[in-house]
């Protein structure tokens, strides 16, 4: 038990952040939000996969660093400050998704080119408002040597852009519902069709409808034995994506607290900085406060699960943190920058607006709460 | 970072865990029960007497002082688990008078005062506060005038807890009337049975006993006082810092609220259960969250005290949000069984033998006791963020 940083995880988040500082502007987030963009940043992706990011948790076998679970959320963390795009993280939870899902056949097929930042990929494998929920919404049938697969998908990230998506289906037999299986869908193929929506943050999510979509034998995740995923295995990919955000959450919280604390330095009313003023100074503090529980909630379910199994219990907690800590943070921020953090120009809306969309994604605090109450035995 | 006890630390915890199954009693339970603690001989000092055979007060104190050189996590450990089990819990003499005399004391101090506190012989109370310097601390008037060789103390402490009890006053005296007020103060140890001492007990809403002190012509040795002269700010900032860090572990706070989802799983009168109601299942798992993330703060703080620095903004941090969470416990805590909830320990039909009515009056001292919220937030947004001084 040791509540601090080492030394050599101090550095790699000074590395991580000198890179975002450098190729992650805000000028950056803005074009990216267009909605004519595809929300791809090819220079970003390019520095992300020579340092690489994009292989972190990998093994070396791949390409990748062979890094835990909780080094790649110190990345998240300063991802989220930075507000990197969405398509890092969820090239990154695919990549995860097969490491935990898949055969080595899988892996040697998908792992080394995502290491290589070839591969842009996203995952849709449970209910995007609870990640707790991971009853497949598509169906699948047998078909020859492969599978035919359909349904609608209410939130596919980054669908348009991605080479491959991960999703799940229930697979069709003459005696009902059978197993569980993991399809690599790739966009764009015969059978799919995607609806571009427009989120409050300008990130890229399409509704996806599937018919008689054709998956080889070869795309299928059919888990241990072949008998479907392991329920225990797909809630960790669910559950290591919902603390990942959590670690976002948490970076993006510190970013809107630093940037406000330097306004509050510097603008003056009455003759003196308004960071001198009691009120304002304890607005500072409850953000403090706010983030260091959001801090230490989000590294510990993170540092739990890279043992490998289920956190369920952290996670709860983390999201019901991380999620209040974040937005209540951006709003707090708009209160302490008046006017001039109203306007579109100073980008402080930017994080408000990712911090909605985290609050929501996986689930809002009240969702992660009945988690909770199912961990410490209130339900069922 | 590393969230797991450790297989040194785990068997620590054991330890503990084996000592206070054997060591905690009814007879024990009852007398704590009884809130003013000042039975001279009862269960409360054969308890302490037995922690202080084990060298468990001056537990992560250099071995040179008699300590057994464990760290500040084991001492966290030790305190939640204490805390946990309604065990008597470590006191202020322990968790931060000791460590300043250990970083700030003159040789004759540590001589003096450490072996006897590490047996749990030497027991302080806390003089600080008086009736015009509460927050504004620094503004105390008590002071101490050298005549020869001899300390000569004269005016008023307040809030004064523990002193029907204690051996000694760390007291916090004026040394220079005329150097700014943060620098002409000092700390001396006073030992409660000299000449001069009178003590006047003020009862709390909790119950609780604290008292009213006054000193006239009180005469130490010059030797007794802590450190160095006019230095006793930065000794009692320090202290009140370890202080806090000590008051917000929070075994207490998981016993709460432990017993309140065990609670919620009890049939009421009319057959259902409290967590039948989807309302009162979502503020129980905000308060079982909240605790989990305060236990993580009070680990932090311990880790970084390991790691050699006083935490200030940490600790001040842990004890806001742990403080109004005992609040917040202790609010639902009544809430839950209906009008029962306002039931006291002594009553028929008494709710968990009264303790969320006991808790819901003794909680509000926290929050305002040892830095009230305000003054911390303030340090918070200074020390942690470099934000300007205002007002004070
Ligand atoms: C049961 C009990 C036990 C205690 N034990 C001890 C003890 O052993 N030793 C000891 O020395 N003291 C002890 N205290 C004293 C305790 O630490 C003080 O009560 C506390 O420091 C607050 O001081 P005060 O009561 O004078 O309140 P005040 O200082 O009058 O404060 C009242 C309110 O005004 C607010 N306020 C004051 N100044 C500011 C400011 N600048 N900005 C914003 N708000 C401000 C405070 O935050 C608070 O909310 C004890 C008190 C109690 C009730």
């Amino acid at each position: 038990m040791r509540l601090v940083l080492t030394a050599e995880q101090r550095e790699l988040r000074a590395v991580f952040a000198e890179l975002f500082a450098r190729q992650c502007p805000t000028s950056l987030v803005r074009d990216l939000k267009r909605p004519e963009s595809d929300g791809f940043p090819p220079q970003l992706w390019t520095a992300l996969a020579a340092a690489g990011a994009l292989g972190l948790p990998f093994g070396q076998e791949y390409g990748g660093q062979g890094a835990g679970l909780f080094e790649l959320g110190l990345f998240f963390t300063e991802a989220g400050a930075a507000l990197c795009p969405t398509v890092v993280y969820t090239t990154l939870l695919y990549g995860l998704a097969v490491d935990r899902l898949g055969t080595p056949r899988h892996r040697d097929a998908y792992l080394p080119a995502l290491c290589a930042g070839e591969l842009v990929a996203s995952v849709a494998a449970w209910n995007p408002s609870d990640a707790g929920d991971l009853r497949p919404r598509l169906r699948a049938t047998r078909d020859g040597d492969g599978w035919r697969i359909g349904g609608t998908l209410d939130f596919v990230a980054n669908a348009e852009r991605a080479d491959v998506v991960l999703v799940t289906a229930t697979e069709e037999t003459p005696t009902g519902p059978g197993r569980v299986l993991g399809f690599v869908v790739r966009p764009g193929g015969p059978g799919w069709s995607a609806e571009r929506l427009r989120t409050i943050a300008g990130d890229k999510q399409s509704r996806v409808r599937l018919v008689d979509c054709r998956v080889d034998d070869d795309a299928v995740l059919a888990g241990p034995d072949g008998r479907g995923l392991d329920p225990a295995d797909l809630g960790w990919v669910a559950e290591a994506a919902v603390a990942l955000q959590c670690a976002e959450m948490v970076g993006g919280t510190a970013a809107v607290l630093d940037r406000t604390v330097e306004y509050v330095r510097t603008r003056h009313q009455f003759d003196r900085p308004i960071g001198s003023f009691q009120a304002v100074q304890h607005h500072v503090a409850n953000m403090r406060i706010a983030l260091d529980g959001a801090r230490l909630a989000a590294y510990s379910a993170l540092w739990w699960l890279g043992r490998g199994e289920r956190a369920t219990r952290r996670v709860a907690v983390a999201k019901m943190h991380c999620s209040e800590a974040y937005k209540w943070a951006t709003l707090t921020c708009h209160q302490l920058q008046g006017g001039m953090g109203y306007v579109r120009e100073t980008d402080l809306h930017l994080w408000s607006e990712r911090a909605k969309v985290t609050e929501l994604q996986g689930g809002t605090a009240d969702v992660a709460a009945r988690w909770l109450e199912r961990e410490i035995g209130l339900v069922g | 970072m590393d969230f797991q006890l450790d297989a040194e630390q785990a068997a620590w915890r054991d330890e503990v865990r084996a000592f206070l199954a054997e060591n905690v009693t009814e007879e024990l339970r009852r007398e704590m029960a009884v809130h003013h603690l000042d039975k001279p001989d009862g269960e409360v000092e054969a308890f302490r007497r037995k922690v202080g055979q084990r060298g468990w007060f001056g537990l992560n104190w250099p071995v040179e002082y008699g300590g057994l050189g464990l760290s500040a996590v084991h001492q966290h450990i030790l305190a939640t688990e204490f805390e946990y089990a309604g065990a008597p819990p470590l006191d202020l003499t322990v968790t931060s008078v000791a460590p300043m005399i250990i970083r700030y004391g003159t040789p004759q101090n540590k001589a003096e005062f450490l072996p006897p506190i590490a047996r749990g012989e030497l027991r302080v109370a806390v003089g600080y506060s008086e009736p015009d310097a509460g927050t504004d601390l620094a503004s105390l008037r008590t002071r101490a005038d050298l005549d020869g060789d001899t300390w000569v103390i004269n005016g008023s402490k307040i809030w004064n807890s523990a002193a029907q009890r204690a051996t000694h006053e760390w007291l916090c005296v004026r040394t220079d009337q005329q150097a700014p007020k943060h620098r002409g103060i000092s700390v001396i140890m006073v030992p409660i049975d000299t000449p001069g001492i009178e003590i006047r007990p003020i009862i709390t809403w909790s119950g609780y006993r604290t008292n009213e002190v006054f000193f006239t012509d009180v005469r130490v040795p010059v030797t007794n006082l802590i450190g160095e002269v006019n230095k006793g700010w930065q000794y009692i900032t320090g202290a009140l810092d370890l202080e806090r860090g000590a008051l917000t572990n929070v075994g207490d706070l998981r016993r709460a609220v432990d017993d309140l989802i065990a609670l919620a799983d009890r049939p009421l009168a009319d057959g259902t259960r409290p967590a039948d109601d989807p309302v009162l299942r979502r503020q129980l798992a905000q308060l079982d969250a909240d605790v989990e993330v305060a236990a993580l703060m009070g680990l932090e703080a311990a880790s970084l005290l390991d790691s050699g620095t006083i935490p200030t903004v940490q600790v001040s941090v842990e004890k806001v949000f742990s403080s109004e969470l005992r609040q917040r416990i202790a609010d639902l805590g009544t809430r839950m069984a209906g009008l029962a909830g306002a039931l006291s320990r002594d009553s028929p039909g008494a709710v968990a033998h009264g303790r969320f009515e006991q808790l819901y009056r003794a909680a509000p001292l926290l929050r305002f006791g040892a830095g009230t919220n305000e003054v911390l937030r303030d340090v918070i947004a200074q020390r942690g963020h470099g934000l300007p001084r205002g007002g004070r």
